[in-house]
């Protein structure tokens, strides 16, 4: 294995291939059936016939995703703001939002297609649903949790609480919720991917249902890789936004 | 002439008003304008309490405490605050780091930038206006937070063990700057510090505080003129005043 810098993108390369080989080989010798488990050459086989058709669900359920997680990412940071400023909002309205975390949002979605129909609408509010809690929650706790001689000296200026809260709550929150937003982007692609099994004719999560229904299990595989790889590249892109944005919080290692 | 800050009567009581903790009680205090004054004392004898209560953070559950003549009653204007941690915001620069104070008071920041850059140029900052705090050492960071509490060209400068973080060494630079800025902005200084040698240095006064509840147990004049060379620290007078402090604050 490399070593050093090169090796950080290497490596895990590396042991990807290792068990993509260790995988085709188990699934010759074993003679383990195609609607089982398919082989890595089987769903590349897959990938290239499917091509349009996989990327044609696969903006369905990115623009699903991404649309339910900006409005949770607003929302969240919308409501922080209340939420932060008093404690009678938040005592009022706080245990209401966690239990509401408390229903699996997934059983929202027949609901949901009751009221909106099949199409686009019930996927955006159920990313949506799974993906403002985690953004909500460390917000909210950056803007609460000043440290009490910082409160102190901007007591000491004069500020009010608002003033605060706009000059160092909110930045200090900032770097928290740019992470969070991590969290929110897997949770908004389960969201889609379980409201398009549910109550959908698009999109890779109705496409991983029917595909399986039919024992084309290598499709199901192929809609699985590709999640996780757009997944992983949004993520990637967040990360750089964040380090460009909330530099300061990254002193330790600049 | 009238004291610039006067304690009558002062309890302070963290809690409720019955349970809850007394944390200073039977306070009498004055300082006069231009004294430095030191409050001395055990940890936990109510030294930043007092404090807190000069600066009108903390209310007296009874007793009153005066400001430039006005009762206080809530965070006053016209005073500078230096803590033990220099609380800069990492995300702002020196200069804005500098600024917030004038940012929340009335937000023109323009009319103080001179004051700023004075202030800098004082404090041996220059050059670093637009570097993060992070990017400087301990003591230039409390030098930061020393510009930052006298931007508003306050009148009494409040200071909270502000070099107990620091090492032995830039502590004493610390020591020689205050001393210049006291001379030179010729505002009133209230000093709480656990290093009785550090409050013989700096104070024309130095009031000690027993725990338990805190009270002010006794005060003790420093006769050196100001500002004071640091080797001042050598001699047998200057000894017998740490003594003298040290024996007062007891065992």
């Amino acid at each position: 294995m490399a070593t050093g810098k090169k090796a950080k993108i290497i490596n895990p390369l590396l042991t990807l291939l290792l068990i993509g080989i260790f995988w085709e080989v188990l699934v010759r010798v074993m003679n383990i059936p195609n609607y089982v488990l398919p082989s890595p050459s089987a769903i590349f086989a897959t990938f290239s016939k499917y091509s349009w058709y996989l990327t044609y669900n696969l903006i369905d359920t990115l623009i699903s995703a991404l649309t339910g997680l900006t409005m949770a990412a607003l929302f969240s940071l919308a409501l922080s703001l209340p939420l932060a400023y008093s404690e009678v909002i938040r005592e009022s309205i706080y245990p209401l939002i966690t239990g509401f975390n408390a229903i699996p949002r997934a059983a929202l979605v027949p609901l949901l297609a009751l009221w909106f129909g099949l199409g686009g609408i019930p996927k955006i509010l159920t990313a949506f649903l799974i993906a403002f809690f985690p953004i909500l929650v460390p917000t909210l706790t950056a803007m609460i949790t000043m440290e009490r001689e910082l409160w102190e000296m901007l007591q000491s200026f004069g500020a009010s609480k608002g003033q605060i809260l706009i000059k160092v709550a909110i930045p200090r929150a900032m770097p928290y919720f740019l992470s969070s937003l991590h969290m929110g982007l897997t949770s908004a692609f389960v969201g889609a991917v379980i409201a398009e099994m549910v109550a959908s004719d698009r999109g890779l999560g109705y496409v991983i249902l029917s595909s399986t229904s039919r024992l084309d299990t290598s499709l199901a595989f192929a809609c699985l890789i590709l999640l996780a790889l757009t997944t992983f590249a949004i993520s990637k892109v967040l990360s750089v936004v964040e380090r460009r944005v909330v530099r300061w919080a990254y002193r330790a290692d600049i | 002439m009238e004291p610039i800050v006067r304690l009558r009567n002062v309890r302070v009581r963290y809690g409720n008003n019955n349970g809850g903790l007394v944390a200073v009680t039977n306070v009498d205090l004055s300082v006069m304008p231009g004294e430095v004054v030191s409050i001395v004392g055990r940890s936990g004898c109510g030294k930043t309490t007092l404090l807190k209560v000069i600066a009108g953070l903390v209310k007296p559950e009874y007793g009153e405490v005066y400001f430039n003549g006005h009762k206080v009653n809530g965070p006053c204007k016209g005073v500078g605050m230096l803590f033990q941690s220099p609380l800069l915001l990492p995300w702002r620069t020196v200069i804005k780091n500098i600024l917030l104070p004038i940012e929340i008071v009335n937000g023109n920041v323009r009319n103080y930038l001179s004051r700023a850059y004075e202030l800098i140029e004082r404090t041996g900052l220059k050059g670093f206006e637009n570097s993060y705090p992070w990017e400087l050492s301990g003591g230039m960071q409390q030098r930061v937070a020393l510009c930052r509490a006298l931007i508003h060209k306050p009148s009494l400068l409040l200071l909270d063990e502000p070099f107990s973080a620091l090492d032995a060494i830039t502590r004493e630079e610390m020591w020689n700057l205050l001393q210049e800025i006291i001379g030179y902005e010729r505002c009133t200084t209230i000093l709480v510090t656990h290093d009785v040698r550090e409050a013989v240095l700096l104070s024309d006064r130095v009031v000690v505080m027993s725990g338990k509840p805190g009270r002010v147990k006794s005060e003790v004049k420093i006769g050196f003129e100001r500002p004071r060379n640091l080797r001042v620290q050598y001699t047998k007078e200057f000894n017998d005043y740490v003594v003298e402090i040290r024996n007062l604050i007891g065992d």
